[in-house]
């Protein structure tokens, strides 16, 4: 097939995009940009739903949750083995967890009390804690922390030790005895895993007591079932399953690609106006070149391959340089301006990073929005032009 | 060479419809130099139109070379026209931007010939019309007369058998027409059937013209 291109109609075509000049340039930087625009949109699009699917699957199928005059309260410890007791439930598993706010930064930390002897309630949870001896950390009374937590502490020069404030305003302080890097930065940036204990003593909790309990199910069919078991037993629990966190996150994220779609939209509506535009009318000396070349026996064929070549060759450039552009935007500078509309406001601002999720029916999609487009919209009044008689158009 | 019987054209101009050309017919002989003179609107350009293949007569037969061009699909009549045909233009009609070497070799490009064969045909072209020299100059930056050298190197790298000129000297002075009128004439010399296109009397007396067609409002007369 490549025998067949006649190359020096592709180099009378590639030296008409450069004897147009600053308008081929102006056509090339506006046909990048969209297509930047649009890539950028989609990457960022596809990153967010990578990022809350995997969050998602970290999640507890049945939290438990007591209420008490409409506030949350914590949970008697006495309910785990009746809870445990119901027909379909694998695990229930008390958690010991809540916020601590440090002044001096203005931020809060998010503190989980681990136990060496319990289970973590979850998987994540669980690989984080592998690679650290929990029994040392309760003998040495140790915490671990995420990097986000690391930095603000150093910050604030405590390098080694972190010194809790209990709610009696005694000191309580803990070792620093590790950091966790987690792929999953945004829930593990402001996190520290402290022994129960040591939670129990910040928060001046009774060791009775969890913050909720977390319930797995053999069957995740059955939930609804033991959900209604359980507020049944337990009028005070709210239950949140699963599905309910998902059915809110993805209203959160429905939300916010509502701001994408829009972006979106306005992108593509900026395309084909620059489409349009380019398609409306060849100007009088492409016209005028148009009728000199059929006079000196160009057939329409020639013109419409040399018009093909140039439109490909614009359309192509752009798609490459719009979409390379878009991926060092939004992987490696990690999406600036529009990142901070859809992440939205952290005190400790994670070092949330998008997740690399270039998909091919993106890339096919972007190609088939663009480049084809473009060159329809070139070739069509190239074609029209030289359909007519010469003499007419050179007139 | 050309043969041309019972020609008629016609343009619409909004609901009217004007006649360019009507019952025109006419023999040319190869070799010949024949002068088709007239007023500005009296048909001619239209007719070497028409011979060139680059428009249909409303009605009427054309041949060229014993080709009904007037039949013949547009792919067809721009082979044939890139194979036999050079057309001088009253206003050059180079295309801006390319250089000299470039707009001579323009015709031949969707030949697919090797680069440095056209080359060497326009090298050739532009000596015998001395340009080869500005063979690299964009054409923007020649005289009026090195542009009209250009438009000739052009209309003769095909090596044609027929020579169709429209208006050649209009944008000329009296020297760059005399210089031109000996071109034509070295053309005639070689063989080359000439139809050229005027009402500039510098060609009415010239020795090597063979006939002198006078068109007006579209009729010969």
């Amino acid at each position: 097939m490549l025998a067949n291109v006649n190359v020096l109609l592709l180099d009378y075509a590639l030296g008409s995009l450069k004897r147009q000049g600053g308008k081929s340039v102006f056509i090339l930087i506006v046909l990048s940009l969209l297509i930047f625009l649009l890539a950028s949109v989609l990457m960022i699009a596809d990153a967010i739903k990578l990022e809350l699917n995997t969050t998602l699957k970290t999640l507890p199928q049945i939290t438990l949750q007591r209420f008490v005059a409409g506030k949350q309260t914590n949970v008697s410890l006495s309910r785990v083995d009746t809870i445990l007791a119901f027909n379909g439930v694998e695990r229930v598993m008390p958690r010991v967890w809540g916020y601590y706010y440090f002044k001096p930064a203005g931020v809060n930390f998010s503190i989980v009390g681990v136990d060496a002897y319990e289970e973590p309630y979850k998987k994540r949870l669980s690989e984080l804690t592998r690679t650290f001896d929990l029994l040392t950390l309760e003998k040495e009374g140790g915490m671990i922390v995420g990097e986000g937590v690391k930095n603000v502490l150093q910050e604030n020069y405590y390098s080694d030790f972190f010194n809790f404030i209990t709610p009696k305003g005694e000191r309580y302080p803990l070792k620093i005895a590790g950091v966790f890097h987690s792929d999953i930065a945004l829930e593990s940036n402001d996190l520290m895993l402290v022994p129960k204990q040591a939670a129990y003593a910040i928060f001046g909790m009774s060791p009775e007591e969890a913050t909720d309990i977390v319930v797995h199910v053999n069957n995740p069919v059955e939930i609804p079932t033991i959900v209604q078991k359980i507020t049944e037993r337990y009028p005070d629990l709210r239950a949140i399953t699963q599905d309910d966190l998902r059915i809110s996150y993805q209203n959160i994220f429905d939300y916010k690609s509502g701001f994408f779609l829009s972006l979106f939209i306005v992108c593509v509506f900026a395309f084909f106006i620059v489409i349009y535009d380019k398609a409306s009318a060849l100007s009088s000396e492409e016209r005028r070149e148009i009728g000199i070349l059929k006079a000196l026996g160009w057939r329409m064929s020639d013109i419409v391959h040399v018009k093909f070549y140039e439109s490909f060759v614009m359309a192509f450039s752009a798609f490459i340089t719009g979409f390379c552009a878009a991926l060092f935007f939004v992987y490696v500078l990690q999406a600036p301006l529009l990142r901070s509309v859809f992440i939205g406001y952290s005190e400790l601002k994670p070092p949330f990073r998008l997740p690399f999720s270039v998909d091919v029916k993106m890339i096919v999609l972007l190609f088939f929005l663009s480049v084809p487009v473009y060159i329809a919209a070139t070739l069509i009044p190239a074609w029209k032009a030289a359909c007519l008689d010469a003499d007419e158009v050179m007139r | 060479m050309i043969r041309l019987h019972h020609v008629y054209k016609r343009f619409a101009q909004g609901d009217e419809a004007i006649e360019a050309l009507s019952d025109v017919s006419l023999e040319i002989a190869q070799g010949e130099c024949v002068v088709l003179r007239g007023a500005s609107g009296s048909g001619k350009s239209t007719l070497l139109s028409l011979i060139a293949g680059l428009a249909q007569p409303s009605s009427g037969e054309i041949r060229v070379l014993d080709r009904e061009i007037s039949k013949l699909p547009e792919h067809l009549s721009a082979l044939f026209r890139r194979a036999h045909i050079g057309f001088i233009f009253q206003k050059f009609h180079l295309i801006p931007g390319l250089n000299v070497e470039e707009n001579v070799i323009a015709p031949l490009i969707p030949a697919n010939l090797p680069l440095h064969v056209l080359q060497e045909k326009a090298r050739a072209k532009m000596e015998a019309l001395c340009i080869a020299s500005k063979a690299k100059r964009d054409v923007r930056r020649l005289s009026g007369g090195e542009q009209q050298r250009v438009a000739i190197a052009r209309a003769l790298i095909n090596d044609p058998v027929l020579i169709l000129a429209d208006e050649p000297t209009a944008n000329l002075d009296a020297k760059l027409s005399t210089e031109l009128i000996e071109h034509l004439y070295m053309l005639k010399q070689s063989g080359v059937t000439l139809l050229i296109a005027t009402h500039d009397p510098l060609f009415f007396d010239l020795a090597f013209v063979d006939r002198i067609i006078e068109l007006k409002n579209g009729r010969i007369v």
